[in-house]
């Protein structure tokens, strides 16, 4: 298929109301016809993760074609963001992707740093780490479970809230938050790791493991789980990469793509990050790479026991941080894909331009070209396997 | 993994970057780079801006196979700028490819990219939405991705204002862009069609909740008057030790109450200085015209006389000046500068007898 096909067929894009172009027509005197059916799913739906909305034409159980339809989440945060100063777009960003508030707002951070040219202390880049590890498990840990419940598998939820909530203490316990942290700043961590941290981490990896373990014997060698998600809503690279789909989504396809490989931030370039990647690029593909990212980080925080070091972690920051007239792009690996902050600076104590290039919205993006021609159980199936936040696809 | 690293070896810097492109697409399309805080940056000339792309991703040593992103950037006078982003998964390199929208501030548009990148459309979308640049090959840029149908505007041009900053200011002195050097305030004096404050708000609140509720607001006015003829009385006299303690009192409750907080003492001089200011304030306005006098009888209820008002005065104890503007007994006040002192009386007065 062309790129000028596929254009063709998102130019049919219904922003109607729902139902209100619900073509069904009444045949009568026993000719069998069947008229073609617009399924609105969403905006509130459990099968979509918060507020999307897909506009399914049907033939019968068949896909014809798919819609997403966004924007009922839209904050405006790059408007929002011209007019705070880059401590405040902390609590900013960490709220457009509300599972993966620490690795957004190191995002920012690093941004931040790179532009003012900033020595970051050895200690903090560990702690972010740490941090940020944590935070891409309990993401994984929530799709997970969802992911089983919307395959008709109600245990794994249950078993992924339980670890869900022992990291969540860990994290609150040195950030004082359970989704928005707010805990980094530029040049560094607010404070330091509480006493006794570090030991309840080394104590939870091997639990974490084997709870995950736990997870993946339950969902992935399952027939029910195996017949609903093999071969479904397969997703070529070619055609991945031209979306700029990323995150687990692009692994599954059999791309190595991660941004703490290819393009180390941090410490990452010390440690080893096990990518983990697919075959098909089907739906359990990626629930294979979505739970392997999980192992990968705990592998990272192992290493991250063994190497941080003491010292301090955070440099006196001016009374006003002020980015030096110019422009930066830095990507970080959100848990959902690679995310990116293009910060434009007038040499002001706000951002002149701050764009948000987050992973869902590209992933979403793509959800036509899967759900074309599946049935609707399938495009459940798709739906769910293709993880995204609608906060992160609205902004 | 290790082919990638590989052939990062052999990616092409820059330079020979732009070199490539312009070799290929040609001279024009290429109006320089830049490298700043380690993003490269490509000014194509818009005209080429899709020809460019498109060598980006067909050149084989260049292979910029993942499109990132694409959108604007207010370019003030000049109009709009248009920044995509690609990235090579085999070589590591980014690029970012800025362009400047022909067409000014009226009418920007910018090649679409859609026929060489599919996840561009998305993107151009939210830049039509978002800044009203046109991509007039786009296959559909309505209805507006993310704002309603019928939104009117484009909101992320530095001309189109944060509603919600107009309808209600910072929350405290914290407004980033109004500090200066030093992240000290800068005192700004209200512009017209400015918003009003909080405390604003408050009071407009308070006029419609008298209006909603007339009653309430009558019965503290009918009492005043009873209450000031007590408090002419002996009731001031025997409750000197309360919050609001009478000026003229205020040595002799010192020395009946030997624990009272230095505090107090400092609030009851404040009140004495208070006090005999507006007695001599008083004192000059009556010299210079009696007529208001009666002004000052209205005030308080018609039950104070004219050789009286001297204790209205004393009792000018500010605890909550503000609040009692808004929800005192003004109702039947005149607001002229000294008559006003005589209000809070009847509050006081009325405090200390519900307390």
């Amino acid at each position: 298929m062309s790129a000028s096909d596929l254009s063709a067929r998102e130019i049919n894009h219904p922003a109607t109301a729902p139902g209100e172009n619900l073509n069904l027509e009444i045949v009568g005197d026993g000719a069998f016809t069947t008229a073609d059916m617009t399924l609105s799913v969403g905006p509130a739906h459990p099968a979509t993760h918060g507020v999307l909305r897909v506009v399914l034409e049907m033939d019968g159980e068949r896909v014809k074609s798919a819609h997403p339809v966004i924007g009922y989440m839209h904050r405006g945060f790059e408007k929002l963001a011209e007019h705070r100063d880059f401590r405040q777009n902390m609590a900013l960003v960490n709220r457009h992707d509300w599972l993966s508030g620490m690795t957004n707002e190191m995002g920012l951070a690093l941004t931040v740093e790179r532009m003012l040219e900033m020595e970051v202390p050895e200690r903090a880049q560990w702690i972010r780490m740490l941090c940020a590890e944590y935070n891409r498990i309990l993401n994984h840990l929530l799709f997970v479970g969802s992911y089983g419940l919307e395959l008709g598998a109600i245990t794994p939820m249950f078993y992924a809230t339980r670890e869900r909530e022992r990291i969540q203490y860990l994290l609150e316990s040195a950030t004082g938050g359970r989704l928005h942290y707010t805990y980094n700043q530029p040049g560094g961590v607010k404070i330091d790791l509480p006493k006794g941290f570090l030991q309840q981490s080394v104590e939870l990896v091997p639990d974490l493991r084997k709870r995950i373990q736990d997870l993946e014997d339950l969902l992935l060698g399952n027939e029910i789980f195996i017949a609903r998600t093999r071969g479904v809503g397969p997703l070529p690279p070619e055609v991945a990469l031209s979306y700029g789909v990323s995150g687990p989504t692009l692994q599954a396809t059999g791309i190595p793509e991660d941004v703490r490989v290819t393009e180390p931030y941090l410490k990452y370039d010390q440690v080893e990050v096990p990518v983990p990647v697919g075959e098909n690029g089907d739906s359990w593909d990626r629930f294979y790479c979505l739970l392997n990212r999980m192992k990968a980080s705990l592998h990272i925080i192992e290493q991250v026991h063994d190497h941080i070091p003491s010292g301090p972690v955070n440099v006196k920051l001016p009374k006003m941080v002020k980015a030096p007239e110019g422009s930066t792009y830095v990507r970080v690996e959100n848990p959902l894909g690679s995310l990116g902050y293009w910060l434009e600076s007038d040499g002001g104590r706000t951002p002149w331009r701050l764009k948000m290039r987050t992973a869902s919205f590209s992933n979403v993006q793509m959800l036509p070209y899967l759900l074309e021609g599946t049935l609707i159980p399938d495009a459940i199936s798709v739906l769910g396997s293709v993880f995204f936040v609608v906060g992160d696809v609205d902004r | 993994m290790s082919d990638v690293l590989a052939r990062r070896e052999q990616a092409l810097t820059p330079d020979e970057t732009a070199e490539l492109i312009a070799a290929t697409v040609g001279d024009a399309a290429v109006l320089g780079t830049t490298v700043e805080y380690g993003t490269f940056t490509l000014h194509v000339a818009s005209e080429h801006f899709a020809e460019v792309a498109r060598a980006c991703r067909d050149e084989r040593v260049l292979a910029y196979d993942f499109f990132d992103c694409l959108f604007g950037i207010d370019a003030r006078e000049e109009g709009f700028d248009v920044v995509a982003i690609l990235y090579s998964t085999s070589t590591g390199n980014r690029v970012a490819l800025r362009t400047r929208c022909p067409g000014g501030r009226e009418a920007p548009t910018c090649p679409s990219l859609t026929e060489i990148y599919r996840g561009a459309n998305w993107h151009e979308r939210e830049c039509w939405d978002m800044f009203g640049i046109e991509f007039p090959d786009h296959p559909g840029l309505e209805p507006r991705i993310f704002t309603i149908e019928t939104f009117e505007g484009w909101p992320l041009r530095k001309d189109f204002p944060l509603a919600s900053r107009v309808v209600k200011p910072w929350p405290g002195v914290k407004e980033p862009a109004e500090l200066d050097e030093d992240g000290n305030v800068i005192e700004r004096q209200p512009q017209l069609g400015d918003a009003p404050g909080p405390y604003e708000l408050d009071k407009a609140m308070a006029e419609q909740a008298k209006l909603a509720n007339p009653q309430a607001a009558v019965d503290p006015a009918t009492a005043e008057g009873e209450e000031v003829e007590d408090a002419l009385g002996t009731d001031a006299e025997q409750a000197p030790d309360s919050g609001a303690v009478l000026a003229g009192d205020a040595e002799q409750t010192q020395e009946q109450h030997e624990d009272v907080k230095s505090e107090a003492r400092e609030k009851a001089e404040e009140k004495r200085k208070a006090a005999a200011e507006a007695r001599a304030r008083k004192a000059a306005e009556r010299a210079a015209e009696g007529a208001d006098d009666t002004g000052v009888a209205e005030a308080a209820g018609g039950a104070v006389e004219p050789g009286e008002d001297q204790f209205p005065e004393e009792a000018t104890a500010e605890a909550h000046p503000e609040g009692d503007e808004s929800w005192g007994n003004d109702s039947d006040a005149p607001p002229v500068g000294g008559d006003s002192d005589a209000e809070p009386t009847g509050d006081e007065s009325d405090g200390e007898e519900r307390s």
